[in-house]
């Protein structure tokens, strides 16, 4: 195709922008509405070393910015993805296999997410990998700071496992800079080390008493549970800090027996750096929080912890929004507190840096170049929260990506490309008028573990989304950039477009010019099929695409005596078995499926006719799940249409019929077997070339 | 625009069925716009013949495709091949069209397959109507801008006539009357005067009544 809108600004979805690896979660999504799951799941595979993980436990900045946001609420991409990647056909997936080894051996040092990531990329490029960690469970934070209420380890395991398999060899227990060396492991033939050391001391408050017993630190308290240490609370407990960890603190401190939790910290309820979902469900399970409060000494009862003295905070940002806290020194509060737990940020331990000559940056990170990830050691890497600072479990996996990339140029002897990533811009704005005629559907949502079950254990809270409300869900999602393009050496500026556009995204100029904002069109498809010149490709189902598919089943379907091609609307409310039913109760039927039948046009009828089929129905979705509903009447008008072509050709125009599907499922049984039963009692078709 | 019509189904099949390998044409001006022969039209009309000819058991070939414009020699020449590999060209283009590749191809046969309705203008997608009669003598500054000759019946220069009845003309309750029209617009316009003014005999040899016409722009011409 020759497209006369050559675009330089790079197409991405908002969801694949925000997204620090770049997942294209448009395509999974789109292949869950297909009720391709397992497709949907090797999409994400391709993508994401760690799906099942991050299907629970990332942050999803994708929906933040997500096009259906700006209607009613963003698709629940993290949890699709999780649905993709948790059903049973994960264990039907084949692993991609490396590519024959490469011979050379790289050691990755941490099991976090940056290290696993480095290590699944680097396998998957041939290289024999080592992951060398200090713990004795891999994972990093996802297995030592995530709780598992929030992520099972059997999934993290899980996700793990499916690296290993690549031939990935982890080592735990082995603490680099004692254990092994930059020269230790040169000497053992690593000609490249990646170190993804991540934060794993806490920050102190440095204020009296802090080190009485009784006083915690966040990380390390994390580490102890995660590990199955004997860890007990008992009475009343006060976590400093008001950010995501300090509530996995206080919520994790709940499960292990205290009894009272209160949060206390520097920000209004407002500036929590803590998602606000997270303090919902935090507060839901009992903690109480308190703003404005910094720390001003630990109090003491007979040389051991009795409770915490804090100073008013008036002020936490400077008015350039960096960290700055003010207090008020004349407002002191006490409170009791058998334990205290401080959760106000991770450091880096570097202790191995200076053995092996690495640099350590003034904010006590690694040095590395932030793009290619080098440190000033030739061969040695690192990247992850100890090069950025504390992050995301998606950042740090993409930092791995980056070091993969970057070793396995260095490896290769290549000079390493200095590509800046993509970034996320703004989101451009729907225009009113489109956010006002594109249809509402709500997100779907599903409720939790009741509260008195979730404190009870450490199992999961957050239940998985049926094939169902996944599959409704996946359809909500509004195609970003999938849309029409126009070939504008071929309009003829004939306005058609324009008119048949249901959310008026065309627009022309003086000239005749036509243009479709990409991001704003929805991909319906009305323009392209309407264009007397076929002008419009739309990306999600390229032209003539349903006709090959046509063209396609009946071509593998010659056994059969009598074939009738049925078009599905994709947005019928059925599931993965319905179509294997339709299969086997009808096998007569060679279903082709589409977003919305309006996408169906006169030739691709024809087509099947003139393939040999003997009949064909189009089964539109029930009307309150079509996004577009006001295209049902064209649709069944230019049905009728086609029927009086068939006629006008020699064809009996009761071989075309028009359906509504039933409100569960793929059709109605007596709609399909009057049809069957009027097709047996006509000639077969004509057309069929008996082969 | 011109807008155009496909011919039924029955006529084309008939008129086809004297070639074996046709060339179903398409127009991608005009004809497109009217929905009658632009590539979408092809594709389904060729299928259609297709179907038909499996159908009644008579050989030969359906080939497809669709030029810019037909009434233009030199994108005409530009299919000369496809048009010499054929037995005849069903073409979708308004009658010159039809005519243009007639004459740039001598010996071949070419068919209409429209009927040329009239020069218009889209009301809105899918409805058009008639708007002008190509009388080469415009007079629409007399008629507040709306053309007796395209729009009455009777084709009145001095209406309304006796059948108009609540602004509709007698031949049907749908057809506005336009010397009505005429008059309300001069109303609104405030030029009521402008129709006390009688209408000379009208010259119609620049309608074509004074045979086939030609128009030369003396400096645009080799
Ligand atoms: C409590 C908590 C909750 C979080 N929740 C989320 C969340 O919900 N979503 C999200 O996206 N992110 C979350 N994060 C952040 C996320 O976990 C981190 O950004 C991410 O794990 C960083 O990955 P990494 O590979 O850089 O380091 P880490 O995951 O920290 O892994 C580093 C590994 O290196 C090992 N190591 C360190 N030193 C040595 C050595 N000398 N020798 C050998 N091994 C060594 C460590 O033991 C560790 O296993 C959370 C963090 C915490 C602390
Ligand atoms: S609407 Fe779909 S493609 Fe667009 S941002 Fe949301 S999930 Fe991504
Ligand atoms: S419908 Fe096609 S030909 Fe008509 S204006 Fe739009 S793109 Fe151009
Ligand atoms: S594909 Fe649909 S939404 Fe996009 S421009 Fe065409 S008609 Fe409008
Ligand atoms: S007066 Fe003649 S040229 Fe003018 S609009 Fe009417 S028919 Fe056309």
């Amino acid at each position: 195709m020759t497209r006369n809108e050559p675009s330089t600004e790079i197409e991405y979805a908002p969801c694949k922008l925000a997204c620090p690896i770049l997942t294209d979660a448009r395509e999974y999504i789109q292949l869950i509405a297909e009720r391709r799951f397992e497709e949907a799941l090797t999409a994400i595979m391709s993508q994401n070393p760690l799906p099942r993980t991050c299907g629970r436990i990332c942050t999803h900045p994708c929906e933040q910015v997500c096009k259906r946001g700006q209607v009613d609420e963003p698709v629940a991409i993290a949890a699709l993805k999780r649905f993709a990647a948790d059903g049973p056909w994960k264990d039907r997936l084949r692993q991609v296999l490396p590519k024959a080894s490469s011979g050379h051996k790289v050691a990755v040092v941490g099991s976090g997410p940056s290290g696993l990531a480095a290590a699944h990329d680097l396998a998957l490029l041939g290289h024999t990998v080592t992951v060398l960690e200090k713990l004795p469970i891999a994972g990093g934070m996802m297995a030592v700071g995530i709780p598992s209420y929030r992520l099972p380890r059997d999934v993290l395991e899980a996700d793990i496992r499916t690296i290993e398999d690549l031939g990935v060899e982890v080592k735990t227990g082995v603490t680099f800079g004692n254990d092994v060396t930059v020269e230790s492991l040169t000497g053992d033939g690593y000609q490249a080390i990646f170190l993804g050391t991540g934060l794993h001391l806490s920050r102190r408050l440095n204020v009296e008493g802090e080190d009485l017993p009784g006083v915690l630190k966040g990380v390390d308290f994390l580490r102890d549970v995660a590990l199955g240490k004997p860890v007990t609370l008992d009475a009343s407990v006060i976590v400093v800090g008001g950010g995501n960890v300090a509530i996995d603190v206080a919520r994790t401190a709940l499960r292990v027996g205290a009894r009272d939790v209160l949060m206390v910290c520097l920000e209004k309820q407002e500036e929590m750096p803590a998602a606000e979902s997270e303090i919902e469900e935090a507060r839901e399970e009992g903690v109480a929080v308190v703003n404005c409060f910094g720390p001003k000494r630990f109090l003491e009862n007979s040389g051991r912890l009795s409770g915490i003295e804090f100073k008013s905070c008036t002020c936490v940002f400077d008015e350039k929004g960096a960290f700055c806290p003010q207090y008020d020194e004349n407002e002191l509060t006490a409170m009791d507190a058998d334990t205290v737990i401080v959760a106000i940020g991770q450091a880096a331990d570097l202790s191995f840096a200076e053995k092996d000559g690495l640099t350590v940056t003034r904010r006590g990170g690694l040095e590395a170049d932030p793009i290619t990830l080098q440190t000033p050691i030739a061969g040695v890497f690192a990247g992850g929260d100890v090069i950025s600072g504390p992050a995301t479990v998606t950042k740090a996996i993409a930092a791995g990506k980056r070091a993969a990339v970057s070793i396995d140029f260095y490896l290769r002897g290549e000079s390493i490309p200095r590509s800046e990533p993509a970034i996320a811009d703004q989101v451009a704005s729907l225009p009113p008028g489109v956010i006002e005629r594109t249809r509402q559907f709500a997100r779907s949502k599903i409720a939790g573990l009741p509260v008195e079950q979730r404190l009870s254990s450490f199992s999961e809270v957050g239940p998985p989304f049926s094939e169902d409300l996944a599959t409704k869900e996946a359809l909500r999602c509004l195609h970003c950039y999938l849309g029409a393009r126009v070939n504008k050496e071929k309009c003829i500026s004939c306005l058609t477009c324009l008119r048949v556009c249901p959310l008026q995204v065309p627009t022309v100029s003086k000239v005749g010019e036509i243009t479709i904002d990409p991001f704003v069109c929805q991909a319906c498809g009305m323009c392209a099929l309407e264009c007397p010149v076929q002008a419009i490709e739309i990306s999600l189902d390229p032209g003539g695409e349903i006709a090959r598919e046509v063209e396609k089943a009946i071509a593998s379907s010659q056994h059969l005596e009598r074939l009738i091609v049925g078009f599905f609307d994709l947005h019928g409310n059925f599931a993965k078995k319905d179509l294997k039913g339709l299969r086997e109760d009808y096998p007569n039927v060679l279903p082709v499926m589409t977003f919305g039948l309006r996408r169906i046009d006169r030739s691709d009828i024809l087509k099947a006719f003139e393939c040999g089929a003997d009949a064909v129905f189009l089964a539109g979705c029930p009307p309150n799940r079509d996004p577009f509903p006001e295209a049902g009447d064209r649709i069944k008008r230019r049905t009728a249409h086609a029927r009086t072509q068939l006629e006008a050709v020699g064809l009996d125009g009761r071989r075309l019929e028009i359906f509504d599907m039933p409100d569960e499922g793929l059709v109605e049984k007596g709609s399909i077997t009057e049809l069957i039963q009027r097709i047996k009692e006509m000639e077969p078709s004509p057309l069929r070339v008996r082969r | 625009m011109i807008t155009l019509e496909q011919k039924q189904f029955a006529q084309i099949k008939e008129m086809a069925s004297h070639y074996d390998r046709l060339l179903v044409l398409g127009c991608q001006t005009c004809s497109a716009m009217s929905f009658a022969g632009g590539e979408r039209e092809v594709k389904e009309l060729a299928s259609m013949i297709r179907m038909e000819r499996k159908i009644s058991g008579k050989p030969g070939d359906i080939l497809e495709d669709a030029i810019a414009r037909q009434c233009d020699p030199e994108l005409v020449d530009l299919i000369g091949d496809k048009v010499r590999g054929c037995d005849a060209v069903l073409s979708l283009a308004c009658g010159a069209g039809v005519q243009m590749l007639a004459e740039r191809f001598p010996d071949k046969m070419i068919l209409p397959g429209c009927n040329t309705t009239f020069l218009g203008v889209t009301e809105e997608l899918g409805v058009w109507s008639e708007r002008c009669a190509g009388c080469g003598d415009c007079i629409l500054d007399k008629t507040a801008g709306l053309c007796p000759i395209a729009r009455c019946s009777k084709q009145l220069l001095n209406g309304p006539c006796g059948g108009s009845v609540n602004g509709k003309c007698e031949i049907s309750k749908d057809v506005d009357c336009v010397w009505q029209l005429i008059i309300d617009r001069l109303a609104r316009l405030n030029r009521l005067e402008m129709l006390e003014e009688i209408f000379p005999v009208k010259d119609w040899s620049p309608a074509g009544h004074g045979g086939p016409r030609k128009m030369i722009i003396e400096d645009l011409k080799s």
